[in-house]
């Protein structure tokens, strides 16, 4: 016998009659019509409005349920917001380690909540401040890090004790070596591995698909080392997550909502998978885990998919990767707002965009959040514009009330609808990844790549026809061509981080460190996790692009798909 | 109008050094040939690696795109490159995020137009054909 739903076919079918009878005679044709067309951002048909007809078939404790208890759709802690508000999370990042300290410490003082440190392009990519490839770019978009000492500089007088800590790492490469330099430089300030808090991003699409680079390494090399990275850290550092699948970097090279999960999804569960073939327990490290999505601009859909992906989850913890620690199950993510919707032209109308996305934000439950600026087209904030950020995040909290009560909009039926067809959509994207080899084949062939390009050109090509609009660029285009504001520019840095690599490179243990870059390279080839031998290279004052400069020799590089 | 005959024209694209941001550029090197132009697109370069390409390729245009800062290090030496193997003639443009102020000194220093956020790729087309073509009526 078929289960009654939440409502009785009675009430189902007096509904249906006054909605024909609603559409007949309330409704214009044309009303009809445009109702043909009507589709949410990521392609999902939509109706004009939604009522219990569109769930009828919802059964409330199986897809709902209570936050902090299967499956998750309405939040993963019990109490939510009333027990841990959201965390505020700015990113800070340019110059030197000492120039970015100083933004850090301005961010806690206006009430800030938690650090999010972006770093230079050298940096992420794994090259040195005296590298040639470095040139012009040290400094610029994120910090500058060399070696431990930065990191030592970067946190100092910083409480990491206390408050957590994100470093955007992005590669594997190079998060193994900074969650290194990150462990060292706690472990020589006496503060123990049990009270760091912080996440690594970690994520091997990031290496070999987001971005494109002169050098990259090869995708199986890179995944083995986000698992090595995982493997290890989540033995020693209980309070860190090694990994932030991150969804919003995809999202904003080109993908809609449903790939943004999937992908995401996809590498979480490859992941477990391949820890598991190590002899992990998923129990042991799925706690861990955490997520990174992109709210965009159609709010509703992007409410319901933080509430979908937490739902898809729980469907892959439980039933595919068999979990059963209550912790395993709990997608817990930060959030950006959309850089890509910023435009460069009246740009102060960014922060009305950037509000009402990190609104959609905490509407959908995320852990923490970092509202873009207003000058998000031109360079990083200036300390006004990353004020306006910050105080958007405390309106939000405590003026509006949207935290007083859990997930307000459960139980709207057009939500609850875009909820489960969000969901549906993102098992069959992990369907489709399953039915081409697996995520890492996936990258390795191009598809993800071609995937990301193709939806990037359509966008590109629907604001220039007009059919996405823009306010400002393309509907009421502006007439104003100058920015009314001031533009960041970056601090002089390379001098700087070339005079202490110089000098480190001229005080440390020349054996002692020549002896640990080659057990690094031995491990390289063998196969043993990295971690533990990237450490120790580390306190013997090796360089990032010392180490990072080996795995391009064990590994070889790779050629980037796109052409 | 071009004749039909015409030899299409013909862009080398890069991303200039470190830049990760592909999203712009691949978007703009399939609207280019969409336009019916040739594009080569190179993925990252250096400024050596692109002029290496460019005696190679022969293109009337090299297109560099950097939203990440290094425009000022890395582009102008496009140009000087370019200027000692003779191939002053190459157009040399660029784009992505350069603050406003930065565009005049890059014109100084012999890129000829500079495309920020938000440009209609139709601009940059017509910018193409009408240097291209002027210079060269054939
Ligand atoms: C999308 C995006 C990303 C994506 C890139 C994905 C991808 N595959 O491209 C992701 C999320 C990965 C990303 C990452 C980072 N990003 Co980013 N990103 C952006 C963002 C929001 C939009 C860029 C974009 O694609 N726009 C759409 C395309 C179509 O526009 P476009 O590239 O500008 O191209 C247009 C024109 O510029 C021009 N054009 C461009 N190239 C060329 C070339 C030629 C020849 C011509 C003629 C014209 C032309 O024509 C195009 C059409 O109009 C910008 C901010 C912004 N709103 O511009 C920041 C921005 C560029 N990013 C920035 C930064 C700092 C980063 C990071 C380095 C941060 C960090 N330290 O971690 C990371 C890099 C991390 C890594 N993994 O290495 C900064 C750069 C700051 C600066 N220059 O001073 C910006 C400006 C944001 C900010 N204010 O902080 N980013």
């Amino acid at each position: 016998m078929k289960k009654e739903g939440l409502f009785n076919e009675k009430a189902i079918e007096e509904i249906e009659k006054a909605r024909a009878l609603w559409q007949g005679e309330c409704l214009r044709p044309e009303d009809l019509e445009s109702e043909q067309l009507l589709k949410s951002a990521s392609g999902i048909p939509l109706r004009l409005i939604y009522t219990p007809e569109n769930v009828r078939d919802m059964d409330y404790l199986r897809e709902l349920g209570f936050p902090g208890l299967p499956p998750y759709t309405r939040g993963v802690y019990p109490n939510m917001y009333r027990g841990r508000p959201f965390t505020i999370r700015q990113i800070a990042g340019f110059g030197s380690p000492e120039d970015c300290n100083k933004r850090m410490k301005f961010f806690l003082e206006k009430g800030g909540t938690g650090l999010n440190i972006v770093l230079d392009m050298p940096t992420i990519r794994g090259y040195d401040s005296d590298s040639p490839q470095a040139e012009g770019n040290v400094g610029q978009c994120g910090v500058a890090i060399d070696s431990v000492e930065d990191m030592k500089a970067l946190f100092q007088d910083l409480p990491i004790d206390k408050v957590s800590v994100s470093l955007v790492t992005h590669l594997p490469s190079t998060t193994v070596i900074l969650l290194s330099m990150y462990m060292v430089m706690a472990e020589e300030r006496g503060i123990a591995p049990h009270a760091l808090a912080g996440t690594t991003q970690n994520d091997f699409l990031m290496e070999t698909t987001i971005g494109s680079a002169p050098e990259i390494l090869p995708p199986r090399h890179s995944f083995r080392i986000q698992c090595d990275v995982i493997e290890h850290a989540t033995r020693i550092l209980p309070r860190w997550n090694p990994v932030s699948y991150n969804g919003y970097n995809l999202r904003e090279a080109g993908t809609d909502a449903v790939t943004e999960v999937g992908i995401a999804i996809a590498n979480a569960q490859a992941t477990a998978e391949e820890l598991m073939k190590r002899g992990r327990e998923p129990d042991s490290f799925l706690p861990r885990f955490s997520f990174f999505w992109d709210l965009h601009n159609d709010f509703f859909e992007e409410i319901a998919k933080c509430r979908a992906s937490r739902r898809v989850w729980y469907r892959v913890t439980s039933e595919k990767l068999g979990a059963k620690n209550p912790r395993s199950h709990l997608m817990r993510f930060h959030v950006q707002t959309a850089g890509i919707t910023l435009p460069s032209i009246e740009p102060l109308n960014n922060i009305a965009r950037a509000a009402i996305q990190g609104l959609a934000a905490v509407l959908g439950g995320a852990q923490s959040l970092h509202v873009d600026s207003f000058d998000e087209a031109y360079s990083a904030p200036t300390e006004t514009s990353a004020l306006v950020s910050l105080r958007t995040q405390q309106i939000i909290q405590v003026e509006t009330g949207v935290t007083k009560v859990i997930d307000p909009l459960g139980g709207s039926y057009y939500v609850e609808y875009l909820t489960s067809e969000l969901e549906r959509r993102i098992l069959e994207f992990l369907e489709k990844v399953k039915s081409l080899g697996g995520i890492v084949t996936a990258v390795e062939t191009g598809w993800v790549h071609s995937l990301i390009a193709d939806f990037a050109y359509r966008q590109q090509r629907a604001i220039e026809s007009g059919e996405l609009p823009i306010v400002g660029v393309n509907y009421l285009p502006s007439d104003k061509k100058e920015p009314p504001m001031e533009i960041f520019r970056y601090p002089e840095t390379e001098g700087r981080q070339r005079a202490k690599l110089k000098e480190l490179r001229e005080k440390r243990d020349k054996v002692r460190w020549k002896e640990a870059l080659d057990r690094v390279r031995e491990c390289c080839h063998e196969g043993s996790n990295l971690m533990p031998v990237v450490m120790d290279a580390v306190r013997a004052r090796a360089t990032l692009g010392e180490i990072q400069q080996i795995f391009r020799e064990c590994f070889g590089l790779w050629e980037f798909p796109l052409k | 109008m071009g004749s039909v005959t015409q030899r299409p024209i013909k862009v080398l694209l890069a991303k200039l050094g470190l830049d990760i941001h592909w999203r712009g550029v691949v978007s703009i090197s399939r609207m280019l040939r969409d336009a019916g132009m040739e594009v080569i697109y190179l993925g990252n370069q250096f400024p050596e690696g692109i002029v290496a390409a460019a005696l190679q390729e022969s293109p009337d245009v090299v297109g560099l795109s950097t939203l990440c800062g290094n425009h000022l290090s890395l582009g102008p030496k496009v140009v000087q490159l370019l200027k000692e193997r003779n191939m002053e003639d190459v157009l040399v443009i660029m784009g992505g995020v350069i603050p406003p102020d930065d565009r005049e000194e890059l014109k100084r220093r012999g890129i000829a137009e500079v495309f920020g956020p938000d440009t209609p790729v139709k601009q940059i087309v017509q910018f193409i054909e009408e240097k291209v073509r002027g210079r060269d009526p054939s």
